[in-house]
């Protein structure tokens, strides 16, 4: 059935305002400090083919390849088959999955009978079992990293609420309350998108709602066809690398071809370095979400609601065992690492044809910093992710001091880190003045957040990058501040490396300094009333 | 000497400057033009243009966009901000995450205190408020007396770490300053939001400090000129938690006072709905760049401690209005993926809407109205608006053209999309807060709302739909009605258990102490009425829901507060736990409110006859209507079916065809309808 513009218009804005509720109210009722603080989390509505058509826009990582990790259940557990009682899970790296504190839920929606679509949501949980609380930066294959959950179809009714399913989960995890705590969060939006899917159809009518979903991918793939069409028809290519966990370590390389041919564009990895022994590995799914948020940050404004008619425009494939689409057992959890990155890579390709849309190269580097501690009364265990300094733009200084481009975790307030963590203690929070790459633009500035312990006995871990390799600048743009870890201990001063784990006792400060964002164009061009700004504000 | 026998309330907006005033029961209104560079003497000539003498004024009640305005504008007090020692940088990191996740070129809100101008003190206290370092008072003293003495700040601002478990250090650094110069104004966070997450609490207190000095000499300049001319009478001022405070108080609270105007509104068109008895309520406030909506349950508007102004949030309870970018100037237009769209952007006052003849060329929701026949030229004389039509017309050519429809039906489609995105706000204070809107009343005022009220409440279900008299000066009237009201706010954090039961009556009893002791101080008499709200969890979630303790009150028990928390759970997030599932209480709200006199005026019209009745072709859902218009005063109580346009001088209302309209005995319009 056609839709007119009027009912297109309306309902495809209802769609997101209904998977917008959906992340709200995943975040106000989870338990972990990782999303309720943080917001790792993600949720989606799709149709009745798994295929998403609108997004609470949280976490891009976690977005763009959601139907994706459905698909690899419906694969299985068909949809015709589904029943309201049902529910769906994933967190499998090789079947759809990212790493595996990533745990989509699917729900499928039921209108007098007919499958109407599915609610999704997928939440970064604190901990998930495996060799270590909350991370595990030695792991050296997948089952070090915590439970897999492959694509699988369990009953609501049967199995969880104290049924088998739900118990076998508490039983394996350091923080069973957190965990189940935010499972169910994750039920409950999906029962919110579920109530606001069926409202629409029953205010609508069922073909209308979907003549309404097809409109909506049509309309997100239209306009980033749009975009596409514009550019210069052509073959792009550029190199991104890893570091090595020390200096003399070898780096890793992401080589990205980029082919534009009229309103279409493929990306492909070929000549990516192989995957590797440690978790720097890029599930399949996370190449594809990092390279689509990326293509839909260049080319199109904000204003185009994110949905798999996106993905239509933008094909994207990586050779399997390559760091990009590795072959199990690999480990997987710094994926992010590798799809930041990807999203670099692209943006330096893309910057030969529309060099004022993209940015120069920020810290873009996802480092979590996992402290635990097991007291008295069992685990308790802190996770925070930290970004740094945004590249500059054409127009624009780079962002100081926010999460990076494919994740956007909030801070935990130093209040409530202290509520929740009294082992440990705020002492330092700060910009890092003159941390961002010169430019006529200037880079972000990346922080310094530095922990005080107050017990023996707290484990830290963490993996991040850019300890060596500065990011690039743009159009003579100089390079961001690097990134660096030591805890002072004792009086000394122990330099950490970019991935490790090491135990801290009372008194120890952690030190963390996150990396700042490359320049964009020449810095003798910097305008006088900017650089006089940056020294009035000691920022220079 | 003059008798005083008149209230007048003033509301000052970014166009009109309204004025309601009542004098011995008869109700005059009036709109003037706002006068931006200095509003007081927009509200000035607002009392002229009525005619009354500030001796013979009893009571003002003022509600402004002064504090408001200094915000966007940046233009407030300067500031020198106290934080503690490893936090100087907590204004420009805010939250860390980015508001829009794929835009590249994100630029943070801009922080309202500068780095230069935050300075960092000595001392630290721990979570549980343990003094972990003592203030080094000798260094601090210094680095104040240079502040103070610098002569390049108008206000310190503090805010520490954990202040809001332990206030010493606060009061301590205030201390320091007030011994260098006891005049010297200072603001510390704890007595403007005692809650916890520092940067919050800290944007609060700088914007608290930012608008002080500039609401307190705009009241001061208000209060001289108004004593000049003779007025003796009591001088009040709006809050936007829907209370009024005198305005001698305002020094010390000055954050409730922005964002007051749409407050104001709420409260006006909650006491015109009580006039006939009806009490859960959403009211519709529609203007020229957008709509506000708010719920109403019981009379008692829904108060949230989360607010924004440009990007920067504030903790303190207000009135949960949400607010969308959908009013008469909202232009419309085809995006490049080819969908009919509606606002944001907004034709406002200059250029306005192409009608206007100001210089606009967009078409705008106020010229869809004219073009498809909602909206009369004629109608918009009173308030000094000659309509070109043609004009009208002519800006919705393109789109037209683009969606080969007719102007007409182009028009009606411009229409229902705005109403859309008026519906879609409703829903976010109505099912997404658990609240079917289908047991409320529609309460649609400012100019805008009345044309679109009967069609959004059909998209809700909502089968009465109230526009007050005068709906264009609802506000106005509301500041006349709003009560006094204090709200104090305590984070305390207590597991809800037997043992902890009589320390939570303890808090509660205190903070009601603490309110109606302040409200004794600003000098309101009278008995307060009191709401007592708790912030409730189960243990381990870390946003709190409020829990109004209204109905419990007098038998607080552990059980009855744990069956109203879960209530609220479920209501909110559509699951609550066993009951046997731990829950805590992290802060504590109390008001103390002592209610306004009740006013029910008789409106007084003058001697205008008006336009007699006449016919028109009204163009909606694809049919072309011939609709009566009529004017609201020779509407009666007997119920008139639609289609209908009436016409009050402030707004026009459609009545659709499946709508019948009705004027009650409070004079109030009534729709009733929307059956298919």
């Amino acid at each position: 059935m056609t839709l007119s513009d009027v009912d297109h218009a309306i309902l495809n804005r209802a769609l997101i305002a209904a998977s917008h509720e959906m992340g709200a109210k995943l975040i106000r009722s989870a338990h972990s400090p990782i999303v309720r603080e943080a917001q790792d989390c993600s949720a989606a509505l799709t149709d009745p083919q798994g295929r998403v058509v609108a997004q609470a826009e949280l976490t891009a990582i976690q977005l763009g390849s959601i139907s994706h990790t459905l698909e690899t259940c419906l694969s299985r557990f068909p949809a015709d088959t589904l029943t309201p009682d049902d529910f769906l899970i994933n967190n499998d790296p090789f079947n759809g999955g990212q790493h595996v504190q990533d745990i989509f839920l699917f729900t499928p929606i039921f209108h007098e009978g007919q499958l109407i679509g599915f609610s999704a949501s997928v939440v970064h949980h604190i901990d998930v079992g495996g060799g270590a609380p909350g991370l595990n930066a030695e792991a050296r294959d997948v089952f070090q990293e915590g439970l897999i959950f492959p694509p699988t179809k369990y009953s609501f009714k049967r199995d969880w609420n104290g049924g088998p399913f739900e118990r076998m989960i508490a039983a394996n995890v350091r923080l069973p309350e957190s965990t189940i705590g935010d499972l169910n969060a994750q039920f409950a939006a999906n029962l919110i998108g579920a109530k606001r899917l069926t409202a629409l159809a029953e205010q609508y009518g069922v073909d209308k709602l979907f003549a309404a979903m097809a409109g909506a991918l049509d309309y997100s793939e239209r306009r980033m066809r749009n975009a596409i069409v514009d550019l210069r028809d052509g073959a792009y290519t550029a190199e991104a690398e890893i570091e090595g966990a020390t200096a003399d370590m070898p780096t890793t390389t992401i080589r990205t071809q980029i082919r534009i041919s009229g309103d279409q564009m493929e990306i492909t990895f070929d000549g990516t370095d192989e995957q590797l022994k440690n978790n720097l590995n890029c599930p399949y799914a996370s190449t594809i979400a990092a390279a689509i948020a990326c293509v839909k940050s260049v080319l199109t404004s904000d204003d185009v609601p994110f949905n798999d008619g996106i993905a239509r425009a933008v094909k994207v494939s990586s050779p399997l065992g390559s760091v990009l689409n590795p072959r199990p057992p690999a480990a997987v959890r710094a994926r992010l690492l590798a799809s930041h990155r990807v999203f670099n890579s692209i943006m330096i390709a893309l910057s030969e044809v529309c060099p004022d849309q993209v940015i120069a190269e920020g810290f873009d580097t996802t480092t979590p910093i996992c402290l635990s501690h097991q007291g008295a009364s069992g685990y308790n265990i802190y996770l925070e992710i930290l970004g740094g300094g945004y590249g500059a733009g054409a127009q624009n200084d780079g962002a100081d001091g926010v999460d990076c481009p494919l994740s956007n975790c909030a801070n935990i307030p130093i209040e409530a880190l202290e509520m929740d963590y009294p082992f440990m203690r705020i002492e330092n929070y700060s910009l890092r003045p003159g941390s961002g790459g010169k430019g006529r633009l200037r880079g972000g500035h990346g922080f310094e957040r530095s922990y005080r312990m107050l017990e023996d006995g707290v484990l830290f871990s963490t993996y991040t990058d850019r300890f060596n390799i500065q990011p690039r600048g743009l159009a003579g743009g100089e390079p961001g501040a690097t990134c660096s870890i030591h805890v002072e201990s004792d009086g000394k001063e122990i330099a950490l490396t970019s991935r490790a784990s090491r135990s801290l006792k009372k008194d120890d400060l952690l030190v963390v300094r996150t990396g700042g964002g490359a320049g964009y164009g020449d810095p003798t061009d910097r305008p006088e009333r900017l650089k006089e700004a940056d020294r009035r504000l000691g920022l220079a | 000497m003059t008798e005083k026998n008149t209230r007048v309330g003033i509301e000052v907006g970014g166009t009109f400057t309204d004025i309601v005033a009542i004098t011995n029961g008869r109700m005059r209104v009036a709109k003037v033009p706002s006068t931006p560079a200095s509003p007081d003497v927009g509200a000035i000539n607002a009392l002229s243009k009525l005619g009354i003498a500030p001796a013979s004024v009893s009571e003002l009640v003022h509600g402004s966009t002064v504090a408001t305005n200094a915000v966007l504008e940046r233009k407030g007090a300067r500031i020198a901000m106290l934080v503690t020692k490893g936090t100087r940088d907590v204004l420009s990191l805010q939250r860390h995450d980015r508001k829009s996740i794929y835009k590249l070129q994100y630029r943070k809100p801009e922080p309202i205190v500068a780095r230069d101008n935050i300075f960092e003190v000595s001392g630290r206290i721990a979570a549980d408020g343990e003094i972990v370092e003592p203030v080094d008072e000798q260094n601090d003293r210094d680095l104040i007396e240079k502040i103070v003495r610098s002569s390049d700040y108008d206000v310190i601002v503090i805010c520490l770490l954990n202040s809001y478990v332990n206030v010493a250090h606060e009061i301590l650094i205030k201390d320091i300053v007030r011994t260098i110069d006891p005049s010297f104004a200072v603001i510390c966070s704890h007595e403007v939001s005692r809650e916890f997450r520092e940067y919050e609490r800290a944007s609060t207190t700088a914007l608290a400090g930012f608008v002080q000095p500039v609401i307190k000499g705009y009241l001061n300049r208000f209060a001289a000129s108004l004593a000049e001319d003779g007025f003796d009478g009591a001088l009040s001022v709006m809050q936007s938690n829907g209370g009024r405070m005198p305005a001698a108080a305002v020094g010390d609270q000055p954050i409730t006072a922005l964002l007051s105007g749409p407050a104001a509104g709420v409260v006006g068109a909650v006491k015109a709905a009580e006039s006939m008895g009806l009490r859960d309520l959403i009211t519709l406030d529609m203007g020229g760049t957008s709509t506000d909506v708010a719920m109403i349950q019981n009379s008692r508007p829904e108060l949230t401690a989360e607010l924004e102004i440009d990007g920067l949030p504030i903790r303190t309870p207000v009135v949960d209005i949400v607010t969308v970018g959908a009013g008469g100037g909202s232009i419309a237009w085809i995006d490049d993926g080819a969908m009919l769209r509606v606002g944001p952007r907004s034709a406002g006052a200059v250029p306005g809407p192409a009608s206007y003849g100001r210089g606009g060329t967009e078409p705008t929701v106020t010229d869809a109205n004219l073009v498809r026949g909602s909206l009369r030229a004629g109608s918009l004389r009173d308030q000094g608006i000659d309509v070109d039509e043609e004009a009208a017309l002519a800006s919705f050519a393109p789109l037209s053209d683009a969606l080969s429809l007719s102007n007409e039906d182009m028009a009606d489609a411009v229409i229902r999309v705005a109403e859309s995105n008026i519906v879609r706000a409703i829903q976010k204070i109505s099912t997404e807060r658990g609240n079917d809107p289908r047991r409320f009343t529609l309460v649609a005022f400012g100019g805008a709302a009345a044309v679109h009220a009967a069609r959004v409440a059909e998209e809700l279900n909502i089968r009465n739909v109230l526009v007050p008299m005068n709906a264009g000066v609802v506000s106005a009237a509301g500041l006349l009605s709003s009560d006094y009201v204090h709200y104090t706010v305590a984070t305390q954090r207590y597991r809800l258990a037997v043992e902890n039961l009589a320390t939570i009556r303890g808090v509660i009893d205190g903070l009601k102490e603490k309110a109606r002791d302040h409200l004794v101080n600003e000098g309101v008499s009278g008995a307060p009425n009191f709401e007592v709200f708790l912030e409730m969890r189960y243990v381990g979630q870390a946003f709190e829901i409020p829990v109004a303790l209204n109905d419990i009150d007098d038998a607080l028990t552990v059980e009855a507060i744990g069956r109203a928390f879960a209530a609220e759970h479920h209501r909110i997030f559509e699951f609550s736990k066993p009951a046997d599932a731990l829950a805590e209480i992290v802060s504590f709200r109390v008001g103390a409110r002592i209610p306004a006199q009740v006013v029910r005026p008789m409106i007084d019209r003058g001697d205008d006859p008006g336009p007699p009745e006449q016919e028109i072709e009204l163009r909606e859902k694809g049919q072309t209507l011939k609709c009566r218009v009529v004017r609201s005063d020779h509407l009666g109580a007997e119920a008139e079916s639609g289609p209908l346009l009436i016409e009050d001088g402030t707004t026009t209302i459609l009545v659709p065809s499946n709508w019948t309209a009705r004027r009650d005995a409070s004079q109030h319009v009534v729709l009733e309808g929307g059956d298919q």
